[in-house]
C-alpha cells in the first residue's frame, strides 16, 4: 500500500513536472484527484485495511494528496502568469492614432476673461451686479458728472435709440443704479457688454468691460492700489509691475490709468507696448464727490473707488491676438483654441 | 500736445535726459504717448563739402561728385543740380539711418560707386516739400554731426492730454509741470514791448456786445510791417511741434499760442474798417468766408469779430479771408481775447472746424494772459517784421475775474489718499505748483487758484493736485479694511455658468455676435406679419444698415455665424450663443432684456475618424442636448409640442417646448429650406433656442434622490408592431400610466418600418428593465407585471406583439 502510494506520488510529481498548459494541469488534477481520480480511489481503499492501520494511511494518503494538489496550485499559477506574458509581448497597438471621443467645445475668450476676472474678485469680496445696456442718458451720463457738452455725449460717440434711451457706452452706470439700490457698504463689479459707435483693427462698436465699485467709511486710494495690484498679479503673475499713473475720468477724483509691465517683452520695450515697457489695462479712481451726491450719498462720511476695464483688451493681451475682430468673426477654427 | 526738450529748457532749468523726463511727465498725467529723436542717434549725417562736381559718364541727370568729409575724399553720386563744387552740404555717410527706416548702404549708381548721400530737407524729415539738396553755410566746419551743425538736436514729445488739462496745452504750461514736480521756478520770457508815441486809442477801438460770450478783448496796433518768410529758427521751431511757416506774422501769433498757450489773431488792419472792432453774435443765416476760402452759413449763437461794416473773424475759430495778412499787409491790429469755451465749442462742432485756436478756446484759456500774450507777439512783430508798435493796448474787460479760493483740510486729503504727509509737505506742493496757501483755523489751508488751473474748483480738486504732484508711485498698496459682505453668486449668475458648461460638454463652442442686426432679418426669418419679434428696438445712428436694430431673437446671429463658416468650409458646426435679446414692453419707455440660449447644429454628429462612421446631425441630437440640460437642471414635466410651429422650422420636424404651466421655454427644429436660402446656406441646419429666464424659474435643486437596489435585475424584450401614427410618447405615458415600481427602466431600443412589415406600420422594439428595491424578482413575479404593460399597450394603442 505505502509502496503503491510512492508509486502514485511519483507519478504524479512527474506528471505536474512536464505539464505546462492550464488545461493539461487540469488532466493531471481530475487523474489524480478527481472523484474517480487514483488517490481518491486509493483513499477508497482504506475500508480494506485493518482498524489500527487506517489511520495512519489515510494520513499518509492525505500528506500525498495535499501535496499533489499544492504543486498543481504552483504549477497552474506559473503556467497562468506565463500566458499572460505571453499575451502581453504579443499584442500591441498603435498608440499614435487620435483618441476616441466626443469632441470637446469651447467657451468664448471674453467669457473666459470675464469667468477669471469675476473669480478673482469674487475672491477679494465683490460680487456681481448687472444693469440694462439699453439705458438712459441720466445714468449713463449725468449721474457719473458728464458735463452736457462732453464730447462723449455725442452722436459721433455713442448710439442712440428711440425714447431718449442709449447704447450704454460703459459699465459704469451699473455703480449708479447699485448705489441708488442699496446703502454703503458695497463692493460690486459689473462684467458687461458696451457699445460706441467705432469700428476698426482695434475697436468694435460691440464690446465689453468690467466695472468695479467699492463703498465704504474711509476706502483709500490707496486700498484702490491694493486691490489692482492684488488683482493684476493674479490675473497675470505675481511678479508683474503695476503702475498708477494720473489721468482724468469725469466721475473719479483722483483718476488714474493702470499699467502693467508689458506681458509681451516684460518691460524692455516692443511693438505692443509701444516700446513703453508698460500696457494700459485700467481706468480707475476715487469716486467722485458729485456722483455721491446724485446717488444720496454722503461724501463726508464714505469714500469709495471705482474701476473699469476692457475684457477684449485683456483678452488680445493673454492670448497674443492682434486683430480685435476676430473675436467677434466666430470663425470655429479659431474657437476650437480656447 | 507736441513740445521739444530744448524749447522747455528755455523757460524751466533741469538735467533729465529726455527718456527721464518723458517719464516724469507720464507720471504727472501729462502722458508721453511718443517720443521722436530729431537728429539724436544720426552721427552718420555729417556737413561735408562738394570737393568736384562732374557729370556722371553713364545718366545725363546725375552728377559723379568728390566729397570731404572732413577725415577723406569719398565718392557720390547725386541726382540734385541745385549746388556746385565748393557748396557745404549734408552728407549722409553709408550706415546712416534717414527718417522713414532709409537705410544708407554703399551701391553702385549706372556703374558708378556712391559711398552715401546727399540730402534734402524733406529726407532729414525737416520740412515737407523740398526741390533739390540742402545747401549750408559754408562756416560750418566739415565733418560733424550734421543736426548739431544746424543747431537743432532735440527731443520732441507727443503728449497725450486729458481734457481737463486745457493749462497745459503750452510749451509754459508744460514747463510749469516740470518747475512744480521738481521744485523750480519758471522763467517766463521777458517782454519788453517797443512802443511809439501815437496812442492805440487813435487806431483802434473795441466795443463788446456780447460780454458773456467775450469777456475780455485786447488788441495793439502795429504799423510798417513788412511781411516776409520767417527766420530759419522760427520755421524749424514750429515745423518741430507739427505747424506749418505761413510767414513772419503769422508764425510768430502761433509760436506765441504754443508758448503761452493762448491763440492770438493778425488782422490786416486797412481791411478793418474804421479800425473798429464790435464783438457780437451773428445774423441768422449770415454768409461768411474764411481764410481757408470755405463758405460758413452762420446761426445766431455764433460768436463773430466784426468791423463797423462786416464780420472779419469767426470769433476764437478762424478768421476772415477779407482781412487776412497778405504780402502786400503793412499794418496790423493783433487780438488777443478770451471766448466763453462753450460758445466755441458748439460754433466750432457744428462747422466741423476744428483749429488750434478753437481746441485751445473750447478747453478753456488763460484769461489773465490776454495782455501778456499780446505784448509778447508785438515785440516778436517789432523784432522780426520791422513793425512799430503803438504805444498801449486796447484791453477791454469789463468785468474782472477773482482769482478761486479752495478751503483745504490736509487730514481729509490724507484719509482719501491713504497717506500720512504733513500740512507742511502740502503747503509746499501747492507752492510749488504757484497756489497760495493761506492756513486758517483747525489746521486748513485758504488755497488761492492761478487763473490758468480752470480744473481746479473744489476741495477734491486739490486732494489729487496733492497725490499727483507728491507721486501717484508714492502711494502705498494696502488692503481696504472693510465689512465682510458674503455675497454668493445668485442663481441667475450662478446657471449661467451651469448653462455654458453643459453646452461646452456636448461639444459646442460659444460665440458672440452683435447685438444690432439687420431689419430685413424678420423678413428672412419668414417671421408672421403679427409676430412680436418683428417689434425691434431701432438705433437713431446705426454705423450700416445691417447693424441698426436690436435683434429679438438669437437666430440670425447664429445662421450668420454658419453661413460665414460654412464658406471657409467648416462644415461640421455646433455653435452656441447665450446673451441678451431686446424686447419693447408696452407703455414703458425701458425694454426688457433677457438671456436667451441658443445653439445651431451643422454636418456630422461625430468627427470623422479612424474608428467610427459618421452619420448627419439629425432632430434627435439637438433634442438629446436639451433633454440632458433640463436633467441637469432638474427641470420636469416639460411638453414637446408640435402645435404652432415657428415659421422658421421645417413644419414637420420641430417643436415647441412648454412648461406644466403651459409658458413657452423654447423651440427646436430643423432650420425651413426658405430661410436657408435667405441666408445663403445650402446645408441642413437644426436650431433650438431656450428662454434662459425661463430656465432660471423652472430649475429647482435635486431632492429625494432614491437609493439604487442591491438585488439583481430582470431585462425583457417587447417587439410591437404598431400602426405608425402612434407616437413613441404615447407608449411610454401609456406604461408610466401603470405606475409600476419595480419597472426601472424602459427604452425604446429600435424602430423599424419597410419590408416584411404591413403598410402603415412600424416595428417598435421596447427594452424593460425590472428589478425590487427589496427582493430579487422571481420570473414569475417579472412575468406578471410584463404582461399588464402587453395588455396595456394592445388594449389601448392598437398594436399587438410580434
Amino acid at each position: 500500500m505505502r509502496e503503491q502510494l510512492e508509486q502514485m506520488r511519483q507519478q504524479a510529481v512527474n506528471a505536474i513536472a512536464v505539464a505546462t498548459t492550464e488545461d493539461a494541469l487540469n488532466e493531471v488534477r481530475v487523474r489524480y484527484l478527481g472523484r474517480k481520480g487514483e488517490l481518491t480511489g486509493l483513499m477508497k481503499g482504506l475500508g480494506g485495511l485493518p482498524s489500527e492501520e487506517r489511520p495512519k494511511v489515510g494520513q499518509l494518503v492525505n500528506t500525498v494528496k495535499d501535496e499533489v494538489e499544492n504543486l498543481i496550485e504552483q504549477r497552474l499559477a506559473r503556467a497562468r502568469e506565463e500566458a499572460t506574458a505571453k499575451r502581453l509581448a504579443t499584442e500591441k497597438i498603435d498608440i499614435t492614432l487620435p483618441g476616441r471621443s466626443s469632441s470637446r467645445g469651447s467657451k468664448h475668450p471674453v467669457t473666459l476673461v470675464i469667468e477669471e476676472v469675476s473669480e478673482i474678485f469674487a475672491g477679494l469680496g465683490f460680487s456681481v451686479a448687472e444693469g440694462p445696456e439699453i439705458e438712459h442718458d441720466w445714468y449713463n451720463f449725468e449721474a457719473l458728472n458728464f458735463p452736457p457738452e462732453h464730447p462723449a455725449r455725442d452722436m459721433q460717440d455713442t448710439f442712440f435709440v428711440e425714447n431718449e434711451l442709449l447704447l450704454r457706452t460703459h459699465t459704469s452706470p451699473v455703480q449708479i443704479r447699485t448705489m441708488l439700490k442699496q446703502k454703503p457698504p458695497v463692493r460690486i463689479i459689473a462684467p458687461g457688454t458696451v457699445y460706441r459707435c467705432d469700428s476698426d483693427a482695434t475697436h468694435s462698436p460691440m464690446f465689453h468691460q468690467i466695472e468695479g465699485l467699492m463703498v465704504d467709511i474711509q476706502v483709500s486710494f490707496a486700498d484702490l492700489k491694493g486691490i489692482l495690484t492684488s488683482f493684476t498679479n493674479q490675473l497675470f503673475g505675481q511678479k508683474t509691475g503695476v503702475r498708477l499713473r494720473p489721468s482724468f475720468f469725469p466721475f473719479t477724483e483722483p483718476s488714474a490709468e493702470v499699467d502693467i509691465a508689458c506681458v509681451i517683452c516684460g518691460g524692455a520695450g516692443c511693438r505692443v507696448c509701444k516700446n513703453t515697457g508698460w500696457l494700459e489695462i485700467l481706468g480707475a479712481g476715487m469716486v467722485d464727490p458729485e456722483v455721491f451726491k446724485h446717488v444720496g450719498y454722503d461724501p463726508e462720511t464714505i469714500s469709495g473707488f471705482a474701476f473699469g476695464m476692457g475684457i477684449e483688451r485683456i483678452a488680445m493681451l493673454k492670448y497674443g491676438i492682434s486683430d480685435m475682430r476676430l473675436l467677434f468673426e466666430n470663425d470655429v477654427r479659431f474657437l476650437k483654441q480656447f | 500736445m507736441k513740445v521739444t526738450y530744448n524749447w522747455l529748457k528755455e523757460f524751466v532749468d533741469f538735467d533729465l535726459p529726455p527718456a527721464e523726463l518723458g517719464d516724469l511727465l507720464t507720471m504727472l498725467g501729462l502722458e508721453v504717448e511718443g517720443t521722436e529723436a530729431l537728429g539724436c542717434g544720426m552721427d552718420q549725417l555729417v556737413t561735408a563739402r562738394v570737393v568736384e562736381k562732374n557729370q556722371h559718364p553713364n545718366a545725363d541727370k546725375l552728377s559723379l561728385c568728390r566729397i570731404d568729409n572732413g577725415k577723406e575724399i569719398i565718392s557720390v553720386v547725386c541726382g540734385a543740380q541745385n549746388f556746385q563744387q565748393g557748396d557745404t552740404v549734408a552728407l549722409a555717410q553709408v550706415g546712416s539711418v534717414l527718417p522713414g527706416d532709409f537705410k544708407i548702404k554703399r551701391s553702385k549708381i549706372r556703374g558708378e560707386e556712391s559711398c552715401g548721400m546727399l540730402c534734402s530737407e524733406k529726407e532729414l524729415g525737416l520740412a515737407e516739400e523740398s526741390s533739390g539738396i540742402m545747401v549750408l553755410d559754408d562756416s560750418l566746419p566739415l565733418g560733424i554731426p550734421f543736426f548739431e551743425a544746424i543747431g537743432i538736436k532735440d527731443t520732441i514729445f507727443e503728449i497725450g492730454l486729458t481734457p481737463n488739462r486745457a493749462d497745459c496745452l503750452s510749451v509754459v504750461g508744460i514747463a510749469r509741470e516740470i518747475a512744480a514736480k521738481l521744485g523750480k521756478r519758471v522763467r517766463y520770457p521777458s517782454v519788453v514791448v517797443p512802443e511809439y508815441g501815437e496812442p492805440v486809442n487813435s487806431r483802434i477801438s473795441v466795443m463788446i456786445q456780447d460780454p458773456v460770450g467775450c469777456p475780455r478783448y485786447a488788441a495793439r496796433y502795429i504799423s510798417g510791417c513788412k511781411i516776409a518768410p520767417s527766420p530759419k529758427w522760427l520755421v524749424n521751431r514750429l515745423n518741430a511741434v507739427g505747424v506749418r511757416s505761413i510767414n513772419n506774422v503769422v508764425d510768430i501769433t502761433n509760436l506765441v499760442m504754443i508758448e503761452l498757450g493762448h491763440p492770438l489773431h493778425a488782422f490786416d488792419y486797412t481791411q478793418v474798417a474804421g479800425g473798429q472792432i464790435i464783438v457780437r453774435r451773428a445774423k441768422e443765416g449770415e454768409i461768411f468766408r474764411t481764410l481757408d476760402a470755405q463758405e460758413r452759413t452762420l446761426l445766431a449763437t455764433d460768436l463773430m469779430i466784426c468791423d463797423k461794416e462786416k464780420a472779419v473773424a469767426l470769433a476764437g475759430i478762424m478768421g476772415g479771408e477779407n482781412s487776412e495778412i497778405t504780402d502786400a499787409t503793412t499794418d496790423i491790429l493783433i487780438e488777443s481775447a478770451f471766448f466763453d469755451p462753450p460758445a466755441i465749442r458748439r460754433t466750432s462742432k457744428r462747422l466741423g472746424l476744428h483749429t488750434e485756436s478753437s481746441h485751445r478756446f473750447e478747453r478753456g484759456a488763460d484769461i489773465q494772459m490776454v495782455p501778456k500774450a499780446l505784448d509778447r507777439a508785438a515785440s516778436l512783430i517789432a523784432q522780426l517784421a520791422n513793425g512799430s508798435v503803438a504805444n498801449g493796448q486796447v484791453d477791454n474787460f469789463p468785468t474782472p475775474k477773482t482769482a478761486v479760493s479752495i478751503n483745504f483740510r490736509p487730514e481729509k486729503a490724507n484719509a482719501i489718499l491713504g497717506l500720512t504727509l504733513s500740512s507742511d509737505r502740502m503747503a509746499e506742493l501747492f507752492r510749488n505748483l504757484e497756489f497760495q496757501v493761506k492756513p486758517v483755523t483747525n489746521g486748513s489751508f485758504q488755497v488761492t487758484i492761478p487763473s490758468y488751473r480752470i480744473d481746479i474748483e473744489r476741495e477734491i480738486d486739490l486732494v489729487e493736485e496733492i497725490c499727483r504732484l507728491n507721486g501717484f508711485d508714492q502711494v502705498p498698496a494696502t488692503i481696504p479694511i472693510a465689512q465682510v459682505i458674503s455675497d454668493r453668486p445668485n442663481s441667475h449668475q450662478k446657471l449661467q455658468k451651469t448653462v455654458r458648461n453643459h453646452f461646452v460638454s456636448e461639444g459646442m463652442h460659444e460665440i458672440i455676435s452683435f447685438s444690432f442686426i439687420s431689419p430685413d432679418a424678420a423678413d428672412r426669418l419668414l417671421l408672421g406679419a403679427t409676430d412680436i419679434r418683428r417689434n425691434s428696438i431701432k438705433l437713431c445712428n446705426p454705423l450700416a444698415l445691417e447693424q441698426s436694430v436690436m435683434r429679438t431673437t438669437l437666430l440670425p446671429g447664429l445662421l450668420e455665424t454658419a453661413a460665414r463658416n460654412i464658406s471657409f468650409r467648416s462644415l461640421d458646426l455646433r455653435l452656441f450663443e447665450m446673451r441678451r435679446v431686446y424686447l419693447p414692453v408696452p407703455e414703458q419707455d425701458m425694454p426688457t432684456e433677457p438671456i436667451f440660449s441658443a445653439g445651431i447644429f451643422c454636418g456630422s454628429r461625430d468627427q470623422e475618424s479612424w474608428c467610427n462612421q459618421t452619420f448627419p446631425i439629425d432632430f434627435y441630437d439637438i433634442k438629446g442636448v436639451i433633454d440632458n440640460l433640463f436633467n441637469l437642471l432638474n427641470i420636469t414635466n416639460v411638453t414637446w409640442s408640435s402645435d404652432l410651429p415657428e415659421p422658421f422650422y421645417h413644419p414637420g420636424k420641430c417643436c415647441n417646448i412648454l412648461s406644466s404651466k403651459g409658458e413657452s421655454i423654447g423651440s427646436i427644429g430643423e432650420i425651413h429650406p426658405e430661410v436657408l436660402k435667405n441666408y445663403d446656406i445650402e446645408r441642413t441646419l437644426y436650431y433650438f433656442e431656450l428662454n434662459f429666464e425661463q430656465l432660471v424659474n423652472l430649475s429647482s435643486e435635486r431632492k429625494n434622490v432614491i437609493p439604487p437596489s442591491r438585488f439583481p435585475d430582470s431585462v425583457r424584450d417587447l417587439a410591437l408592431l404598431s400602426p405608425d401614427n402612434i407616437l413613441s410618447s404615447q407608449f411610454m405615458d401609456c406604461i408610466k400610466s401603470l405606475k409600476l415600481k419595480e419597472l426601472e427602466d424602459v427604452t425604446i431600443f429600435d424602430i423599424y418600418q419597410g419590408e416584411h412589415l404591413p403598410k402603415g406600420s412600424k416595428s417598435v422594439a421596447l427594452r424593460l428593465r425590472y428589478r425590487a428595491l427589496d427582493r430579487t424578482m422571481t420570473d414569475d413575479e417579472v412575468q406578471v407585471i410584463h404582461s399588464k404593460i402587453i395588455k396595456v399597450l394592445t388594449e389601448k394603442l392598437n398594436v399587438s406583439v410580434r
